[in-house]
């Protein structure tokens, strides 16, 4: 059956649908550059969806527990190994990304007869100033969605992982008009618990496809707050110390959100 | 079908091995040293302990001090003098190190990687046993080297547990890989009979015992004690008297490890011991 052309690009299609159906429900992701690093933020009640990979890399994902767990390993595993045989200045996302994670997913998303990556990746790399902080989004399929300036739009200062493709993009259009890079830790965390909000309540009512309203999105957030508890983690600019990333408790941040 | 060429193997997973194991995997860390080479090497040579410098640890009001000599030799040449032998391995813990210096700080290097490996993969800290326990391992598989008379360490280690019982705790270890918990002091190197001997009769006899010492007090006994050292065994630097040249000295405490800068062990040296 698979050796036909046509059966072949069907049931990547097929496998394309079905992956899209199991990711849809992934509670969403935001990544924003600020002043001093990077912050991750998420709303969660059980797994943990952020993690450590190397000393200026971070990882938020959705998707399979196990699969998550596979990609990672082998990501803090190939992180681990350049960074002992050579630096940890060495240590680079983009070769990570590029290099090792987007060939093993696509390889294992085309071969139909075994099974794909059921996880989608927002990779972060803190820089030395803002500009240079890089952020990768890696999908099953092995496709990378950078920061980077494109033809179409300018370089963003942050990134957005979710369930679907609306509401990944309903969060970047609510970030480019909110998030400015020289934010501060507090301006920052509060885009980022609002901008889950427009993602979360997107998956929730997907027909719409307009950036609610400013009340909706405060209202959205306080619900969620009240029955879920925050997730989030920074990667410090601040050089001092090799390694930068710090997880950070819910209950550090309930005193700085703003109603 | 061939095998794929994938950056990395689908069916291995992290949490199965430590780091030490996945470099050797990866041919990254040298095989594990079994033995002597020949069997004539045990025959002629006898096992020489070559760890020439001086190393010191104790518990004191702050924490656990822990100071080294700055010299590397090479049989009876000075090589360096401004080597680093005290190491820090984490945000807690120190090796320092009395030893062939290429396989000691290769040592430090790796175990520090594996703890971080650790922490990155499990999610969770490594408890203060397990860390003297991966370091005991490291000497071990390191064993077939020093029976070939290459590659001698005998580190001792300093960290802070945070968890069960917070506290300072100390630790030496011998070339195979035994380790020692030690209650007040650890000396190893060259010097370190001399050393021993002083802490001995400071923590007995002395004004105040060892883990009585304010950090003042323990940094002067500290440089007392590798001047002393220096005076008989040629390996260890003490203090250069020129003034140019200091000691390591790292405290690890609750808050983590600080490194006294060299400004202050100059004056504590000028006040109390020149």
């Amino acid at each position: 059956m698979i050796e036909e052309p046509y059966r072949w690009v069907e049931a990547i299609a097929n496998r394309r649908e079905y992956i899209e159906g199991q990711l849809a429900p992934g509670s969403p992701i935001a990544a924003l550059g600020y002043r001093e690093g990077i912050l991750f933020v998420t709303l969660g009640q059980t797994r943990q969806k952020l993690f450590e990979i190397y000393d200026r890399i971070a990882m938020g994902a959705i998707g399979h527990p196990g699969d998550i767990e596979r990609l990672r390993m082998a990501a803090i595993e190939l992180a681990s190994t350049e960074g002992f045989t050579r630096s940890a200045a060495d240590v680079s996302l983009r070769r990570l990304a590029h290099y090792s994670l987007s060939p093993v997913m696509k390889t294992a998303f085309e071969q139909v007869y075994g099974p794909p990556y059921l996880a989608r990746m927002l990779f972060a790399e803190v820089g030395v100033h803002p500009e240079d902080d890089l952020f990768l989004r890696v999908e099953y399929d092995g496709e990378i969605a950078s920061n980077g300036a494109t033809y179409a739009r300018a370089r963003q200062d942050f990134a957005v992982l979710s369930g679907t493709r609306q509401s990944v993009e309903l969060m970047e259009t609510f970030l480019k008009s909110e998030h400015k890079p020289d934010a501060s830790f507090e301006t920052a965390v509060n885009s980022a618990l609002d901008a889950w909000s427009v993602g979360h309540m997107l998956l929730q009512a997907s027909e719409t496809n307009e950036l609610p309203a400013r009340d909706a999105i405060t209202q959205h957030r306080q619900e969620q707050l009240a029955i879920a508890a925050i997730e989030a983690a920074v990667l410090e600019r601040d050089g001092s110390r090799p390694i930068r990333y710090r997880s950070l408790a819910d209950k550090e941040l309930r005193s700085i959100i703003t109603q | 079908m061939d095998r794929l060429q994938l950056g990395f193997d689908q069916n291995v997973s992290g949490a199965e091995d430590d780091f030490p194991s996945l470099l050797r995997r990866k041919g990254l860390l040298g095989p594990i040293a079994f033995g002597p080479m020949t069997q004539t090497a045990t025959q002629q040579q006898t096992w020489q302990s070559t760890e020439a410098t001086t190393i010191l640890a104790f518990k004191f009001t702050g924490g656990v001090l822990v100071a080294g000599d700055r010299r590397a030799t090479a049989g009876n040449t000075v090589v360096y003098d401004r080597a680093d032998k005290v190491l820090e391995i984490d945000r807690h813990s120190i090796m320092a190190i009395a030893g062939v210096p290429a396989t000691a700080w290769e040592m430090a290097r790796v175990l520090e990687h594996s703890l971080e490996y650790f922490r990155r993969t499990q999610l969770q800290e490594m408890t203060v046993d397990g860390k003297v326990r991966a370091l005991s391992k490291l000497l071990r598989d390191n064993f077939g080297f020093v029976m070939q008379g290459i590659g001698v360490v005998v580190p001792i280690f300093a960290t802070y547990d945070g968890n069960s019982k917070p506290e300072a705790r100390l630790y030496f270890y011998d070339a195979m890989g035994a380790q020692f918990e030690a209650t007040d002091y650890a000396a190893t190197g060259s010097g370190s009979p001399a050393v021993r001997g002083i802490l001995y009769y400071e923590n007995t006899w002395g004004a105040k015992p060892l883990h009585n010492l304010s950090e003042q007090e323990a940094v002067s006994l500290a440089l007392r004690a590798l001047d002393t050292a220096a005076e008989s065994d040629t390996a260890t630097a003490g203090v250069d008297r020129s003034g140019k040249v200091y000691p390591v000295i790292k405290i690890v405490s609750r808050e983590g490890i600080t490194t006294l800068p060299e400004g202050k062990i100059a004056t504590v040296f000028k006040e109390m011991v020149a």
